[in-house]
């Protein structure tokens, strides 16, 4: 997968990869990624577990904005089925735009 | 490390005898497959509210009308399917013999969460969702791997610039 985000983010569009296999992705290098300790087949939660989808995907958002360094792996705190995601507390909107303070010019 | 090394050089052996005219532009140009070189890099332009999204997932997501992935060949199915985001939800199937898509198939949304996205559009968190999404099967190894990258990837690549799309969001299996 990180294969193909690597040829997406260089063709000029940003990329964010949810991964469940840290190893594999550290040696692939995509550009950014988000790492949960998860069961395959799972990237996004359980069935059904509307809250626990929406977490992941808040999370992958706030990463694609955060994350200045290439290769970047952010590890997710989430602990599969023991977190009570009523509890979770989506990012701002101003984390879900471009970084104000980046270094601009060439 | 060592076998990863291994695997490479084998690897790099089948593409130089497979694919001549390849072998070069891949040696020069991809060599960061591994912890070498530069990691391609495209800096978010726009808030995600101003976004249109694509998603590119790996597990082995595909129309019920479109051929499945060859799950003959040990080094996998390097080819694609396109997702139309209208109707995926109603007519997917799963082909992919490595893992257990029982629970993707009872909701798809755990390996392609369109559902969920829309909501995000519908709270004013995310611009748009792409008319098409992309399909892959994962676990291509082997001579597959050039394929993936020289050809497949950027064919997507391709269409998800004409398409204009801000943002790909990409999911395992």
């Amino acid at each position: 997968m990180g294969l193909i985000q690597r040829e997406i983010e260089r063709a000029g569009i940003p990329t964010i990869g949810v991964t469940i296999v840290r190893d594999y992705t550290a040696r692939v290098r995509p550009p950014r990624s988000v790492f949960l300790k998860w069961p395959f087949g799972h990237p996004l939660g359980e069935p059904g577990n509307v809250l626990q989808q929406r977490a992941v995907l808040f999370e992958a958002f706030r990463a694609l904005y955060a994350i200045a360094q290439p290769g970047t792996i952010v590890d997710l705190p989430f602990r599969w089925r023991r977190e009570n995601y009523g509890d979770y507390r989506p990012p701002s909107p101003q984390e879900l735009a471009p970084r104000k303070n980046q270094t601009g010019g060439s | 490390m060592h076998s990863f090394n291994r695997l490479k050089n084998r690897l790099i052996a089948r593409l130089i005898t497979r694919f001549p005219r390849l072998a070069r532009r891949f040696i020069n140009s991809y060599r960061p497959w591994e912890s070498e070189g530069q990691i391609p890099w495209t800096e978010p332009r726009k808030p995600l509210r101003d976004c249109r999204l694509a998603l590119v997932t790996t597990a082995g997501v595909h129309h019920a009308n479109q051929p499945a992935f060859d799950m003959q060949d040990p080094d996998g199915d390097p080819s694609w399917r396109e997702l139309d985001g209208a109707t995926i939800r109603h007519d997917f199937r799963i082909t992919h013999d490595y893992y257990d898509h029982t629970d993707a198939e009872k909701d798809l949304n755990i390996v392609l969460p369109l559902d969920r996205l829309q909501e995000f559009i519908d709270e004013g968190v995310l611009g748009s969702l792409n008319r098409r999404h992309f399909g892959f099967m994962g676990h291509i190894t082997g001579r597959h791997i050039p394929a993936l990258i020289e050809f497949s990837a950027r064919e997507i690549a391709d269409r998800l610039r004409s398409d204009a799309v801000d943002l790909v969001l990409l999911t395992p299996a």
